[in-house]
């Protein structure tokens, strides 16, 4: 599903990253780990196609992520891969269900209301779908940056930091939902964190070595 | 959800900025409208005056205020001019036609014109009820005048005299019947009172006391041997040659031509308009800037909302195009309400002037040209938002998504 070789990534001229291989078959679940500053984020936004990395190649689902044209490339993402950022960056002027729908109609994707409504109904949002971002909890704004990130039914779940500013019980709740929603859509799974709670979670982990 | 909801709700979420250059926007081309249809009003209802009248010969003053006077019925007229004089001129064989004008006398602020048949002619009158005059003290009221004073065939009014709003005394002794009324033309036509010249004579006949001056300092022509101006159509091109410079040394009138002092009038309206249009185009540059700025000064906020948009799948094309269409709303609302002000602010303006200063405008009416300044403001916007659209463009969502 997801394929890298040679990746390598330097911001102006220091590299941060490099990985010789590493694979992602469908529906797995990895946890990718590292000291602040190893390249976590970076891999993740290269993986995502949103940083054209310095050297190597990803691929995903066969194709060659950077060798497609950039539109292209924007499109692949909105259609296939959901991300969930540390922070969740909502859009302030638009409601809970607006913010669902601008992703579905982002990634050329018709609005489909009865989809949206039932991903609002499973993560528990039903009653704020009407309501602006400032206006939710904490909790209930990181279920609504998953659901966005699942609306399209990615084959691929990236999550970016899902836990650190959480405590425990949040921490733990936040993992299993994303875990669980990764595994009712069928998507792969990578989370990256420096939080050492979720490693237990998870089976598969990448290391990322401090960059020198 | 379409890139317009989208841009809609961006614009209500922070509606300050939009509203404060929408109103700029719409300021600039409301005044734009403005000139466009009071200028181009009046210009064709001074045309419209002008029109078949190749020469006005009147009393020696200033040429424009005669042609004000004599075909427009705006200003007060140069003084009066001998008859067998002007009778020299209307017997001239370079002259088709020539139409005596008698003023002197008003009523409610509406001119009694004393004339000839050849006046309503002349100036594209038809009757709309009744017939014209025969008699003395016979009048034909021009379609203002009988819709504003409710006056209707058969019924009778006294001039007062001079032309003023107010008036002088009344000629209660010389009561007018009205056994006409025009159909609106609108022209000048429309706001006056049509009579014999011989009425005009008639009321000012053997008048007691001391009252020979009208109000405005002006004398009426009262006695036989006097009229106020002469309208003078040629029998040929050659008359223009001749006739003018023959009555300005030959006798004691002035003859002045239309053309000249319209073309005067209008470079003298034309100079304040420039000033209105000058005022408007800095309105134009102040809400362009205005709109660069708000767009632009946002994008800082905006860069993580932007950066979302790039993350869940629009390329950097949807944000070029979305910004451009932000800026494009914006003018397009300030483009329409400024059409819609324009218009109001013009009926308002001419209703205005025409109740207080006998200025005959309307307001009303289209002109083509309004699409210039409602699409120059449209074009302007979407150039003010150029810049912040090609930094959206150029984000680089990476380095925004990593910044915690
Ligand atoms: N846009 C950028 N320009 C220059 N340097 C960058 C940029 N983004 C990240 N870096 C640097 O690259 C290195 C890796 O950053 P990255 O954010 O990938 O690390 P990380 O593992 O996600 O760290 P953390 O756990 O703190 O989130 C860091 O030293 C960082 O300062
Ligand atoms: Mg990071």
């Amino acid at each position: 599903m997801l394929e890298i070789t040679t990746l390598t990534h330097a911001y102006a001229g220091r590299t941060v990253l490099a990985l010789d291989a590493w694979q992602v078959a469908a529906g797995e679940h990895w946890l990718l780990l590292g000291p602040s500053g190893s390249g976590k984020s970076t891999l993740l936004h290269i993986v995502a196609g949103l940083l054209r990395p310095s050297g190597g190649s990803v691929r995903l689902a066969g194709t060659d992520l950077y060798a497609l044209p950039a539109g292209e490339r924007d499109r692949r993402r909105g259609r296939s891969v959901g991300i969930v950022f540390q922070r969740l960056h909502l859009l302030e002027a638009l409601s809970v269900l607006q913010n669902l729908a601008l992703a579905q109609s982002l990634a050329g994707q018709p609005v489909d209301r009865r989809h949206l409504a039932d991903l609002l109904s499973r993560l528990g949002l039903s009653e704020r779908a009407a309501a602006k971002p400032a206006a939710l909890s904490r909790g209930e704004a990181q279920r609504v940056a998953l659901a966005r990130a699942l609306v399209n039914r990615p084959q691929l779940l990236l999550a970016d930091e899902p836990t650190s500013s959480l405590d425990d019980d949040n921490a733990d709740r936040a993992l299993d939902l994303l875990t669980g929603e990764a595994k009712a859509v069928g998507a792969a799974l990578i989370v990256a964190t420096h939080d050492a709670r979720a490693a237990a979670r998870f089976v598969r982990h990448l290391t990322l070595p401090k960059a020198t | 959800m379409s890139a317009l909801a989208l841009a809609w709700a961006f614009l209500r979420h922070r509606p300050i900025e939009a509203l404060v250059t929408l109103c700029l926007a719409a300021l600039a081309v409301g005044t734009m409208v403005v000139l466009l249809l009071l200028d181009a009003e009046l210009k064709g209802r001074l045309t419209r005056d002008l029109k078949g009248i190749d020469l006005v010969v009147g009393a020696k003053g200033s040429p424009l205020q005669l042609i004000l006077s004599a075909v427009f019925h705006l200003d007060v007229p140069t003084g009066n001019i001998d008859r067998a004089q002007a009778e020299a001129v209307a017997n001239h064989r370079l002259v088709a036609r020539a139409v005596p004008l008698a003023l002197g006398d008003s009523l409610a602020g509406f001119r009694i014109v004393g004339t000839t048949a050849d006046y309503v002619a002349l100036q594209g009158g038809r009757l709309a009820a009744g017939r014209l005059w025969q008699d003395e003290l016979q009048a034909v009221l021009g379609a203002s005048v009988a819709r504003r004073l409710g006056l209707g065939l058969g019924d009778r009014f006294v001039g007062s005299h001079g032309l003023g709003a107010g008036g002088g005394h009344g000629h209660d002794e010389h009561p007018f019947e009205v056994v006409g009324v025009l159909a609106a033309t609108g022209g000048s036509l429309d706001r006056v009172i049509l009579t014999a010249v011989e009425s005009v004579w008639r009321v000012h006949e053997r008048k007691p006391g001391p009252a020979r001056t009208g109000i405005g300092g002006i004398q009426p022509a009262e006695a036989r041997d006097e009229l106020t101006a002469l309208l003078v159509v040629y029998r040929s091109p050659m008359a223009a040659a001749v006739l003018p410079r023959w009555i300005n040394s030959e006798t004691s009138m002035q003859a002045a031509s239309p053309a000249t002092e319209a073309a005067r009038l209008f470079a003298l309206v034309g100079f304040a308009l420039d000033a209105f249009r000058g005022f408007a185009y800095l309105l134009f540059t102040t809400s362009a800037l205005g709109l660069f700025a708000a767009l632009y000064g946002a994008l800082r906020q905006r860069q993580y909302d932007l950066a979302i948009m790039r993350a869940v799948g629009a390329s950097r094309w949807r944000l070029f195009g979305q910004l451009l269409l932000e800026g494009g709303l914006i003018g397009l609302a300030g483009a329409g309400l400024g059409l819609l002000v324009g218009h109001l602010a013009a009926w308002g303006l001419a209703t205005w002037l025409a109740a207080s200063q006998q200025v005959p405008l309307s307001g009303l009416g289209w002109q083509w040209q309004e699409l210039l300044p409602a699409g120059g403001a449209m074009l302007l916007a979407v150039l003010a938002a150029l810049p912040a659209a090609w930094r959206a463009y150029r984000l680089d969502v990476a380095a925004v998504l990593a910044r915690t």
